[in-house]
């Protein structure tokens, strides 16, 4: 019986010119943009291949001097683009995309996509991660909203149930059904994705493949969630009228209210300092140290050097003090820089689990925080590379303070160090994090969307079970 | 029957309508969200526009003491940052904040001011890349979701009370067969639709405008009184849009149901679909240049210009010969050496910013062309500029900047070149940045185009939903 009612349902669906159209919509919507994300993402990266490759050779050539001086001169770190990238590009956008990495300081990401932009690009952009997660569940509701209710008032219910079939089952045929549909339209999607996954140069990511997967699985559950639920709705309401407008209700708070409500609930509890206070803070804590971190003093410095080997006068030294002491203010420095951003970091991953904490009112908020992070665009990721960097830049450091240190003598200003020295320090090699790590960030959201998902399907069979005939 | 009849009817019929009721009630709500969303953001703007005002004063007034010290035989604070050298004063640590002030209505659409610097340390070594600052400290994902602002709500949400409100207008009195009964009567369907909708229209209308007002007044914003003016007309334009695309739909003789579905399908396309698609569109068709070259570039030409700076300095002089006076040619200082590699450096980086730019500005250009297809993308556009926090006036904060900066340079490049040394009455005389703000005609020559295309469009939906309704029959 079930397999009549799937066949049934399906075949209504595709036969259906609504269905068709909008299908045919979503459909070449979905292909545009994973087409777009590609290309975007295929050019970014060799962009910053090359962008990075070259930053090596300046660093490798920059001639004989004094490995100070090599170390204000300082490399970029250009932020590489990860191979899923172009099915979400989550907030790569809107974060910095290369940082200078130099002597004494930390700096910021800079170079924004999204401030070249105009401010039309805020209004939407197509990703195929949108598609996924707006158009797709206004196409479930729209192929679901009478599923229940439209028999009802045409009557044909009662004629069903008068067959025997079960509500169960009728419920399952029609949800199989429709899924039916749907797939005509996801499958080809995710078989041109996996396939512009394989095609595409894979960048720097771990299991790529693995990624795809779950991904996948992220989607498929919240579609069936959304299918549930508005399967649920239609057996529950008075009118095809009535469910469509609910789940219309619905699908306007998850997709467009409730992210950017949680965005300013985030920012309420969770306030950041304005760039200026921070710039200032970072200043002034560099200038005199804080209460727990003092600034190194650099005759105490020399007179601890002395002592260590035995002399009189930094002169005698057998190492140059100078190297020694810049050394530690860099040391100094990096844990000014620690206590900073990383509480600036903190902040920004508290309102990151809060939104996340919110998708229990709004599903769009988890499988968005999921998709992004699969992807390799969440703000979690862009912080492990910002991280890599700046560690990148702190054993750079610790290499030319440390070969100044040890080849040169004090008040030696015309010691110069060459290529040897530069290309012995590694290029820096970003390896991107594993699955593992991505979803143990994640596992909020995967517990929202799992409580979603469970629920959808608990509702649907409860309000099936108690559905009026007419 | 008179309009009168009509609108105490309609009224009561609001009234009488739950769901409608509540649909309203939580709009007024959310537009008052909207509206301290947007006031918290203001104020906080300010806040920081203060401190980068007091922190200007600061470092003058502690630049003039020190000089004044050094005057009386005392010595510099610190070896390596003599002010009396006017690389020091003229430099990072004398440097000016040149500050945007939030936009007149900031409070009722942040728009990109979350996004774009509004304020930038100008100082001797102020170039183009200076100007790749990221702005306010911000969660990279905030901007990305972006703010519930009043515009927002006006953009997304306003068409979808506007449809609630009116999408069985007259399908309704059809299916309950009052439509002849009303006919009936000696006015016209024209009649009896209009004044259906102009009530509906007053009613949201009412609501946005005040809501609007409420925050112009409480933040200043009356202040721009033509600002406001654009900012009302744009709401009432694009919501009449909406109320006639409604009035157009229910003369097509169909059920209530088909009308919402018809209805909801438009919003969704033009507010959602539409916008989006033009973008990946353009993006596709006319990618933007990513900005990773500029660095590259920088990188180089400072290497080049390290080696050949006293190439490099005879040069700079020859083009400014103004600045020649008190260069010693033979035996130039290490200050004049350094400024030609600097200045040699600035010239590259304005090269490829000025190749960078004409082909950003041709790509928007196209890219704006499609705008014209979504009156959501019409609307924002107004709705942001007279705000006074769209793209536009960022980018006429920073030609300032940049036009203060080549004034800063002019007042103390002939020192550096010279190698004269900066008294304590010097950082009283510096130049100040003051913003000539964009005029509001600027403002009105810019929104010309979109709203004539709204309202383009606004009359067309209105003249198809006129002959519809011109063709409204009791019997049908």
């Amino acid at each position: 019986m079930i397999r009549h009612i799937v066949r049934k349902e399906f075949t209504d669906m595709i036969r259906d010119g609504r269905f068709r159209w909008c299908s045919i919509l979503v459909g070449s919507l979905l292909l545009v943009s994973l087409a777009h994300g590609w290309v975007q993402a295929r050019k970014a990266h060799e962009e910053h291949a090359a962008a990075q490759a070259t930053a090596r050779e300046h660093w490798e050539t920059q001639g004989e001097k004094n490995p100070h001086s090599a170390a204000h001169y300082g490399v970029y770190a250009f932020k590489p683009r990860l191979a899923l990238s172009f099915v979400d590009e989550g907030v790569d956008p809107f974060t910095g995309t290369s940082v200078w990495l130099e002597a004494h300081r930390q700096n910021d990401f800079l170079l924004r996509p999204a401030q070249d932009a105009t401010a039309a690009q805020r209004i939407g952009a197509l990703t195929a991660a949108q598609v996924l997660q707006h158009l797709v569940p206004l196409l479930i509701i729209l192929l679901t909203f009478g599923a229940f209710a439209g028999e009802r008032e045409r009557g044909t219910l009662r004629q069903l149930l008068a067959t025997g079939v079960g509500w169960r089952e009728l419920a399952l045929g029609k949800a199989l059904g429709t899924s039916g549909a749907l797939a005509l339209l996801l499958v080809p999607a995710a078989l041109a994705g996996a396939a512009a996954l394989v095609m595409a140069n894979p960048g720097p990511v771990a299991s790529p493949v693995a990624r795809g997967v779950v991904l996948a699985c992220v989607y498929l559950a919240y579609f069936v969630a959304f299918l549930a639920l508005s399967l649920a709705v239609s057996a529950r309401a008075k009118s095809a009228r009535t469910a469509l407008v609910f789940m219309l209700a619905v699908w306007v708070v998850n997709g467009l209210v409730a992210p950017r409500v949680a965005v300013d609930l985030s920012k309420w509890l969770y306030p950041t300092p304005s760039a200026f206070e921070f710039a200032r803070t970072v200043e002034r804590e560099m200038a005199t140290g804080t209460e727990t971190i003092s600034r190194p003093d650099m005759t105490e410095s020399n007179e601890r050097l002395l002592a260590e080997h035995g002399v009189e006068r930094v002169e005698d030294l057998p190492i140059n003090a100078v190297g020694a002491y810049l050394q530690e203010s860099e040391e100094f420095g990096n844990r000014i820089f620690d206590r900073n951003y990383g509480a600036l970091w903190d902040t920004f991953r508290r309102q990151g689990l809060l939104q996340e904490a919110l998708a229990a009112a709004a599903p769009s908020i988890a499988v968005r925080t999921l998709s992004m992070g699969l992807a390799g665009t969440d703000v979690e990721q862009h912080r492990h590379f910002a991280t890599a960097a700046e560690t990148y830049r702190r054993d750079l450091m610790r290499q030319m303070n440390g070969d100044m240190t040890q080849n040169s003598l004090t008040g030696d200003f015309s010691y110069a160090a060459g290529a040897e020295l530069w290309e012995s320090v590694p290029p820096l090699e970003y390896e991107a994090p594993s699955l593992g790590w991505v979803l143990g960030n994640r596992i909020l959201s995967l517990a929202v969307l799992g409580a979603w998902l469970a629920g959808a399907v608990l509702l649907a069979s409860a309000q099936v079970r108690r559905a009026e005939v007419a | 029957m008179t309009a009168r009849t009509v609108l105490r009817n309609e009224w009561r019929l609001l009234m009488a309508d739950r769901p409608l009721r509540i649909a309203l009630g939580l709009f007024v709500v959310l537009l008052g969200y909207a509206l301290t969303n947007g006031v918290v953001w203001l104020r906080f703007q300010e806040r920081t526009v203060e401190a980068t005002k007091s922190g200007n004063v600061e470092r003058a007034s502690a630049l003039e003491q020190e000089l004044e010290v050094i005057e009386a035989g005392g010595q510099p604070f610190s070896p390596f940052a003599d002010p009396r050298s006017p690389l020091v004063l003229g430099g990072p640590s004398g440097s000016q904040t040149a500050v945007l002030a939030p936009g007149p209505l900031t409070a009722l659409a942040i728009g990109q001011s979350d996004l774009l610097p509004y304020y930038y340390d100008v100082n001797v070594y102020t170039n183009e890349s200076s100007f790749h600052q990221n702005g306010e400290v911000e969660n990279p994902l905030n901007l990305m979701v972006g703010r519930f602002d009043l515009a927002f709500a006006v953009v997304y949400l306003l068409p979808l009370l506007v449809l609630a409100l009116s999408f069985n207008v007259l399908s309704e009195e059809r299916e309950q067969g009052t439509l002849a009964l009303t006919l009936s009567q000696p006015v016209s369907a024209r009649n009896v639709v209009t004044v259906k909708l102009a009530f509906r229209a007053l009613l949201v209308v009412g609501i946005v405008l005040g809501v609007s007002l409420l925050g112009a007044l409480a933040t200043g914003g009356f202040g721009s009184p033509d600002r406001i003016l654009l900012w009302s007309f744009t709401v009432v334009a694009y919501s009449l849009f909406w109320f006639m695309l409604a009035a157009w739909v229910n003369t097509l003789r169909r059920s209530s149901a088909w009308n919402a579905t018809i209805l909801v399908g438009a919003w969704l396309v033009l507010v959602v679909v539409l916008p989006a698609a033009i973008n990946a569109a353009a993006g596709l068709l006319h990618p933007l240049p990513s900005r990773v070259e500029m660095i590259t570039a920088q990188r180089e030409a400072s290497n080049e210009a390290v080696n050949r700076r006293s190439e490099l300095l005879a040069r700079y002089l020859e083009d400014h010969p103004e600045m020649a006076e008190g260069v010693v040619a033979d035996e130039p200082g290490l200050g004049a050496l350094s400024w030609a590699a600097t200045d040699a450096v600035n010239r590259r980086l304005e090269e490829v910013a000025a190749e960078h730019d004409a082909r950003r500005a041709e790509q928007i250009a196209l890219v704006r062309r499609y705008r014209f297809l979504s009156p959501a993308l019409l609307a924002q556009e107004v709705l942001l500029d007279a705000a006074g926090t769209s793209d536009a006036r960022f980018a006429h904060f920073q030609s300032q900047v940049r036009a203060f900066a080549e004034q800063w340079r002019e007042f103390f490049v002939p020192a550096i070149l010279a190698d004269e040394q900066m008294n304590a009455s010097v950082p009283a005389n510096v130049p100040r940045f003051g913003l000539a703000d964009e005029g509001s005609t600027d403002v009105a020559r810019r929104a010309t185009v979109p709203l004539a295309v709204l309202g383009g469009l606004l009359a067309l939906v209105s003249a198809a939903a006129g002959v519809g309704l011109g063709r409204v029959r009791g019997a049908d």
